[in-house]
C-alpha cells in the first residue's frame, strides 16, 4: 500500500468564499480524470455542509465521515460508486461534525487514510473559510487548487484564504528549522531594516543567511497555488486570473499559476438542478472543454496561455 | 549581469526575455498597477499607497535598465556583424568545400562571436543554433524554419546565405531521406 500511496496524485480544491463553484469544479475534474481512465476519489471535505452527492444524482449516502470520526470506520470503508467509471465518492457529514470541532489527532488520522487511499488521484473538495483544518488538508496536497470568480468579495476572500495557507506553512517551516524567535526579533525591528511587508521579511531573512535561502529554497519549491477563475463572462474577465497572479507573486511574494478561466453557461446551474453529473451530459458546452484544459493543465503543471492581443489590450 | 537579474527578476522575465517582451510587460504591469481593478482593491489591506508608489519607481527602474541593456547589446551585435574577416580567415573561407555544422561554428569561433550575440540580434534560441552547428537535424521537423535560421545565422556572420543554404539544405534534406523511412 505504502508503494501505491507514491503514485496518488492529491488535489485540494479551496477558496475563501462559499459559491464560487468548488464542488462543481472539483466534481468535474474528478469526472475528468476519471473518464481518462485514471482511478479517481472524490472526498467531500465541506465538513457540516457536505453536498457533492448531488453533483452525481445519488441520494445522501448512508456511509459519510461522521462514521470515520465517530464510529471509526476505515476510511476505504466509505467509498461510494458514482455511476461514473472509475469514480468513487467519499461523502462529508452534514451538519453533526464542525470542522473547528476536529482535534489533532483526529486529523492526523484522517491525513494518514487519505494517503493510504489506493488512487491515482484523489480530490478533496473544502468548503469555504479559513479554519485551521481547512488550511492543513488545503497543504496536504500535491495540487493545491484556488478557485474564485470575478468579484471583489469572491477576490477578497480568495486573497484572505491564501494568505492565510501561506502563513500557516510559513510559521510550520519555521518551527521546524527553529526559526521562530529570530523572526519575531526580526519583525520587532521591521524599521530599522525597512521591512514593510511579510515579503520583504523573507528576503531580508534569506538574504542574512545561506541557511535560511537554502531553506525556503526546498521548502517553497513546491508551493504553487493553482488558480481557477470561474463564471467568465468576457475577455475583461479572463485576464482577472492573470492579473491576480501578478498581484500575488508582487505584493504577497508567492507564486500562483493561473490554469484558465471557465465561461459563465446557465446550462451548469440546470445541469446541477437535474443532478446530472455535467461532464456526461454536456457536451456541447464551452465548459466541458473548459474544465478539460483546466484538469490537463493542473496535471502537467503548465499555465494557461492568455492570448497575446489581451495582454496587450487595456485592462 | 548579476545586477541585471534582480530587474529581470522584478519584471518576472526570465533573462533572455527580448526587448519587446521587457517593453510589452512593462506596459502591462504598469497599467495594472496604475489603475483602480478589482485585484487592487480587493487587497488593501496589504496595498499602502506608498508601498504601491515604491514599487511603480523600481519597475521605472527595472525597464530604464533592462531597455538601456538590450539596445547596448544590439549595438554591441552590430559591431560585430561589421567587422571584416581577417584576410586570413577570408583566404580560409574561400577554399571551404561544404559549409556543414563543424564549418560553421568554426568560423563563428574564429570571428569571436558567441552564440547569445547572435540571438540578442535573429532571436533565434541559442539551443537551436547549437543544433545547427552540431547538425542535430531531429531538432528541425520542418526545413522551412532551419531555412530562415540559417539565412539569419549567416547573415550575422557576413556569410553568403545562398552558398549556406545551398550545402547545408543538401546535408539536411540527406538526413531526413535516410530517416524518414525508419520513423524516427
Amino acid at each position: 500500500m505504502a508503494d501505491s500511496a507514491q503514485h496518488t496524485t492529491i488535489w485540494a480544491v479551496g477558496g475563501g468564499k462559499g459559491g464560487t463553484g468548488k464542488s462543481f469544479l472539483s466534481s468535474s475534474m474528478a469526472s475528468c480524470l476519471a473518464l481518462q481512465g485514471k482511478r479517481t476519489i472524490l472526498l467531500d471535505a465541506d465538513l457540516g455542509g457536505a453536498n457533492l452527492h448531488n453533483f452525481f444524482g445519488l441520494i445522501r449516502p448512508r456511509c459519510s465521515l461522521t462514521d470515520f470520526f465517530e464510529k471509526k470506520r476505515p476510511l476505504q470503508d466509505l467509498l461510494a460508486h458514482t455511476g461514473v467509471a472509475n469514480l468513487q465518492l467519499i461523502t462529508g457529514s452534514l451538519g453533526s461534525l464542525e470542522s473547528e470541532s476536529i482535534n489533532y489527532a483526529q486529523k492526523q488520522k484522517l491525513f494518514r487514510h487519505i494517503r493510504a487511499l489506493e488512487a491515482d488521484h484523489i480530490l478533496i473538495d473544502l468548503g469555504g473559510g479559513t479554519h485551521l483544518t481547512t488550511l492543513d488538508t488545503f497543504l496536504l496536497a500535491d495540487k493545491m487548487v484556488v478557485v474564485t470568480v470575478p468579484e471583489i468579495t469572491a477576490i477578497e476572500n480568495m486573497y484572505q484564504f491564501i494568505k492565510s495557507v501561506y502563513y500557516r506553512k510559513l510559521k510550520a517551516i519555521f518551527k521546524a528549522y527553529d526559526l521562530t524567535g529570530l523572526v519575531q526579533d526580526t519583525w520587532k525591528e521591521r524599521a530599522t531594516h525597512n521591512i514593510r511587508s511579510l515579503k520583504d521579511l523573507i528576503s531580508h531573512l534569506r538574504s542574512g543567511s545561506g541557511r535560511i535561502a537554502d531553506i525556503f529554497d526546498r521548502e517553497m519549491s513546491g508551493f504553487v497555488v493553482q488558480l481557477i477563475l470561474n463564471e467568465v463572462r468576457s475577455s475583461k474577465d479572463i485576464m482577472t486570473g492573470e492579473n491576480l497572479k501578478h498581484v500575488c507573486v508582487n505584493f504577497l511574494g508567492l507564486r500562483v499559476q493561473y490554469v484558465g478561466p471557465i465561461s459563465y453557461d446557465p446550462a451548469v446551474q440546470k445541469n446541477i438542478n437535474d443532478k446530472q453529473p455535467f461532464m456526461l451530459f454536456n457536451r456541447l458546452s464551452p465548459v466541458v472543454k473548459e474544465v478539460r484544459q483546466v484538469t490537463d493543465n493542473i496535471v502537467h503543471d503548465t499555465p494557461f496561455n492568455v492570448p497575446e492581443d489581451l495582454l496587450d489590450g487595456r485592462i | 549581469m548579476e545586477e541585471s537579474n534582480q530587474y529581470f527578476e522584478l519584471m518576472e522575465l526570465s533573462p533572455e526575455a527580448s526587448l519587446d517582451q521587457i517593453r510589452r510587460r512593462y506596459r502591462y504591469l504598469k497599467t495594472l498597477y496604475a489603475g483602480d481593478s478589482i485585484e487592487i482593491s480587493a487587497l488593501h489591506d496589504d496595498f499602502s499607497q506608498e508601498l504601491l508608489a515604491d514599487y511603480l519607481q523600481r519597475l521605472d527602474r527595472a525597464f530604464e535598465k533592462l531597455n538601456a541593456l538590450r539596445e547596448k547589446n544590439k549595438a554591441m551585435a552590430a559591431t560585430v556583424v561589421r567587422t571584416e574577416p581577417d584576410p586570413e580567415l577570408r583566404d580560409w573561407l574561400a577554399q571551404v568545400g561544404c559549409f556543414d555544422g563543424a564549418a560553421l561554428k568554426m568560423i563563428r569561433e574564429r570571428l569571436g562571436v558567441d552564440l547569445q550575440a547572435i540571438f540578442a540580434v535573429t532571436r533565434i534560441q541559442p539551443r537551436f543554433l547549437e543544433d545547427i552547428e552540431a547538425e542535430a537535424f531531429g531538432s528541425f521537423p520542418a526545413e522551412v524554419y532551419l531555412r530562415s535560421y540559417l539565412i539569419e545565422y549567416s547573415r550575422f556572420l557576413g556569410l553568403e546565405s545562398q552558398r549556406v543554404l545551398n550545402d547545408y539544405l543538401q546535408r539536411y534534406r540527406e538526413w531526413t531521406a535516410s530517416h524518414r523511412g525508419c520513423g524516427s
